[in-house]
């Protein structure tokens, strides 16, 4: 049992890192950004590519944060005058294309087998010293880029990109770029999703398409308005609370006794219903977004 | 004029069928206050909008210290130090107004200004919000202001930009007669600190106290460049202004 | 030359329903309803259901397809009116949790398994050089029936004419009398129903499964928005053109390109196309291709 929560936290804390990403490009940026789980993909891709090929895994991480942050950089330069939520639609659009190329060009990533065997973190270890130490890093990575975010958020980059959210006009005459702004986020944000894919390919040993399912990203929109659209923390909160319910969903399933299908549909359920109560009954989340921080009174 | 600050020629702009400016020209000189004045309709915020870069116009130039910033988009202009406020000032519902003074300054932004603390800047911002008598609001969300603080703050933002010119749109539109004596005077020192203005106005009384110099429009084309005082006494100003009223009452 | 004219109205049917219920509803709503694509597996689904039951096809179709508006209608009532007071982005969250939902729901009532009508099987026609199915030519004739009758009413009724009244500049419908509550509800329901149909059209040439709604998302959003938004009718030559763009990319012979007898794209890249379709649309002309409409995107 005790593995078994391990390696649900371990799991959690590779989530808490997507959430956090997707915090800083939606509830902060106001970047309805549906194709994240593409920039995870770049992580993941990026470490199996580099397996695959002999290159190396510190080639696999360059490689990983390099597309990573490029393909953030892309999505921010689609469409300069569209509203929010098209342009969700056109980075859930490319991420989709994504994974269909991913899934098709077998000479590359393997296909819809997608590539296995990427060697483990810490090989040095026996498995059960390397699931602690594996814990312990994910954690602190969790720690400190949600210490980072938080800085982020709080400081006077922060500052300008709440203007550039809420009074694009007003920040523009004022001397700010808001198109050079959401570039920057987004890669930088980009690059967390990304360093989670890489640990996450080295962690389960195997890379494959159906992880890349644009079904991850509406989970990762979840945990982040289950735990309050724009918290760093709630989004962590978030990322821990739904994967520890996925988790025992089947023991709940085991005891009740319904056919499988009805794990996959109580995850949906669990999902789709948590967001729609979150919507209408607690629209700031568990954790509400504050007005007016401690730093600039 | 040595060396005048912003400089326009010949132009231009039409909106489909309707040609609000026609062949638009004068110079600003460093340190000036200029009205520009004209009655409603006559292309005045067109004219401001075009200045600030929200559209291009069809021809001519605006030249802003010797750089030619015609067609640019709004924020490049900002940065090169020319900086407008707007008539109806629209402000966040979730930024404090603290928060929004401080934020005005970081716009050199990008990651460099993650290391910059705030603590540098707060004499700036209290002073300011002293001035502007809004100190007690500082923790509020700029939404809820009235609209004559959130006019009074939009000029405050200008200022934190780090201008070298400022253009209002209509600053006194809508706003209670007693901020706008505290108005003037927050303009008096922003120009005693060598920051040009140019302030598209209605109101005689604002444009007098401050202005040295006015450029007056009318259907599109500027019909005078007098100091305020001559105003009453140029035909075609009294023309362009009361000229509506003298052709309703013949045909009354 | 024909079966290939064929295969593309075939594929065109499958969307069009949708994506006119689509576009109609998005000029009342403001935000694109993902959700509407569960409403056409719902009709499709249903109608399946109740005719295992015993009831006879037609009136099985006939009262999947009003439920499922009369589920329209209920859903935006008490969920998407309350969440689009919130926002329109919230809005948008929100009706994807509510496709989660019926994923859910799908996967419990109907199984991962796909499903079909029990229809005489038949041999197909022969039209010129192109084989037709009895039921491909059935889903054909309701979808034209479909369109024909929501045109009559659209154009030549006076309801119809509240309706586009109502859709283009609610305020003003209202001040002239037009009881635009009564309206909006009209239109939602004729979009659910104009979707269950699209389903149903869908089920009829083939089968359904629980991700039948999800895989319509962007193929539809595509067609609909290269109509137009707010222009139901453009969203058929949406559908025709998304649809003729996915059966050309995976029939074309690139051989002769890459110097080999025959390279085809994998089908898989049909989905991509349309996709890729939607991203240009949304770039480069969000207005739709006929730009009568002044609607931002």
């Amino acid at each position: 049992m005790s593995d078994f929560i391990i390696h649900v936290t371990i799991m959690s804390g590779f989530y808490a890192l997507l959430a956090l990403s997707l915090n800083l490009q939606a509830g902060f940026g106001g970047l309805m950004n549906f194709g994240q789980i593409a920039l995870f993909a770049c992580g993941t891709y990026g470490a199996a590519i580099a397996f695959h090929f002999d290159f190396g895994a510190i080639s696999g991480f360059v490689l990983a944060m390099f597309a990573a942050a490029l393909l953030g950089w892309a999505f921010a330069s689609f469409g300069r005058n569209l509203q929010a939520d098209y342009w969700g639609i056109v980075t859930l659009a490319l991420a989709e294309v994504i994974r269909i190329v991913t899934t098709n060009e077998d000479w590359l990533t393997g296909g819809a087998q997608g590539i296995g065997g990427i060697p483990p973190l810490y090989p040095g270890l026996d498995s059960q010293a390397r699931q602690i130490a594996i814990l312990v890093t994910v954690l602190a990575l969790v720690v400190a880029a949600g210490l980072l975010c938080r800085h982020l958020i709080g400081g006077r980059y922060g500052l300008s990109i709440r203007m550039m959210r809420e009074e694009p006009q007003l920040a523009a005459s004022l001397g700010y770029d808001t198109i050079a702004l959401k570039r920057q986020l987004m890669a930088a944000s980009s690059v967390l999703a990304a360093v989670s894919g890489f640990l996450f390919a080295h962690y389960v040993s195997f890379v494959g398409p159906e992880q890349i399912d644009s079904s991850e990203t509406f989970l990762i929109w979840a945990m982040i308005v289950v735990g309050g659209l724009g918290n760093n923390a709630g989004a962590i909160v978030g990322a821990f609370l739904l994967q520890f319910a996925f988790a025992f969903i089947p023991f709940v399933k085991d005891w009740i006794g319904p056919p499988t299908e009805y794990v996959a549909a109580g995850r949906l359920f669990l999902t789709g219903g948590g967001l729609i109560a979150f919507i209408l009954f607690r629209q700031s989340g568990i954790v509400p977004e504050r007005v007016g921080g401690r730093r600039y009174v | 004029m040595s060396d005048p600050v912003l400089t326009l020629e010949g132009v231009a702009k039409s909106f489909g069928a309707n040609q609000v400016l026609a062949n638009v020209g004068f110079r600003i000189g460093q340190g000036e206050v200029v009205g520009l004045l004209g009655p409603n309709g006559c292309g005045k915020s067109t004219l401001l909008n075009l200045v600030s870069g929200i559209f291009a116009p069809d021809a001519g130039t605006v030249v802003f210290n010797g750089e030619d910033i015609t067609g640019r988009s709004m924020d490049r202009i900002a940065r090169k130090g020319l900086v407008r406020t707007f008539q109806l000032p629209s402000m966040p519902r979730r930024m404090t107004v603290a928060e929004l003074l401080y934020g005005a300054a970081a716009r050199r932004a990008g990651f460099r200004s993650l290391f910059r603390r705030e603590v540098d800047d707060r004499a700036e911002v209290d002073a300011l919000l002293d001035d502007l008598a809004l100190s007690h609001v500082r923790h509020l969300p700029a939404a809820s202001l009235s609209g004559g603080q959130k006019k009074l703050l939009s000029i405050a933002l200008a200022l934190r930009a780090s201008p070298e010119m400022i253009c209002l749109d209509e600053p006194t539109a809508g706003v209670h007669p007693n901020l706008r004596q505290r108005m003037i005077g927050l303009l008096r020192r922003i120009n005693a600190a060598r920051i040009t203005l140019l302030i598209v106005e209605h109101d005689m009384h604002f444009i007098r106290e401050l202005c040295s110099r006015c450029v007056v429009m009318d259907r599109g084309a500027v019909i005078a460049d007098c100091r305020p005082s001559e105003l009453t006494s140029n035909e075609q100003v009294v023309e362009a202004y009361l000229g509506n009223a003298r052709q309703k009452r013949a045909m009354a | 030359m024909f079966q290939f004219l064929v295969d593309v109205l075939m594929r065109a049917c499958d969307l069009m329903l949708v994506a006119i219920g689509m576009s109609a509803v998005y000029s009342l709503m403001k935000f694109p309803n993902i959700a509407l694509v569960q409403y056409a597996a719902t009709g499709g689904v249903l109608a399946i259901a109740l005719q295992k039951a015993g009831v006879p096809v037609g009136v099985a179709i006939i009262f999947a397809v009003v439920l499922t508006g009369l589920l329209a209608v209920i859903l935006n009532e008490f969920l998407f009116n309350r969440m689009l007071k919130i926002g329109s982005s919230t809005a948008m969250i929100g009706s994807l949790a509510v496709s989660m939902v019926f994923s859910a729901a799908f996967l419990v009532t109907v199984g991962p398994n796909p499903s079909r009508f029990a229809l005489p099987v038949s041999r197909p026609i022969r039209i010129l050089d192109a084989r037709i199915t009895e039921p491909q030519l059935l889903g054909f004739a309701i979808v034209a029936a479909a369109i024909g009758i929501f045109a009559f009413l659209y154009f030549r009724t006076d309801l119809g004419r509240c309706m586009r009244a109502t859709s283009t500049n609610e305020v003003l419908a209202d001040a002239t009398g037009i009881d635009t509550g009564r309206m909006k509800t009209i239109i939602v329901l004729i979009s659910g129903v104009m979707a269950a149909l699209g389903g149903v059209a869908i089920a009829l040439k083939g089968e359904v499964d629980s991700q039948v709604g999800m895989d319509l998302l962007l193929p539809v959003f595509a067609s609909a928005i290269l109509g137009g938004l707010g222009n139901p009718f453009g969203a058929i030559a949406g559908a025709l053109l998304i649809s003729a763009a996915e059966t050309v990319v995976t029939a074309v012979n690139f051989g002769p390109l890459m110097g080999e007898v025959a390279a085809f794209l994998p089908v898989a890249y049909a989905s991509a196309i349309s996709f890729l379709l939607l991203v240009a649309a949304l770039l480069w002309r969000p207005r739709g291709l006929f730009v009568s409409e002044v609607k931002r995107v």
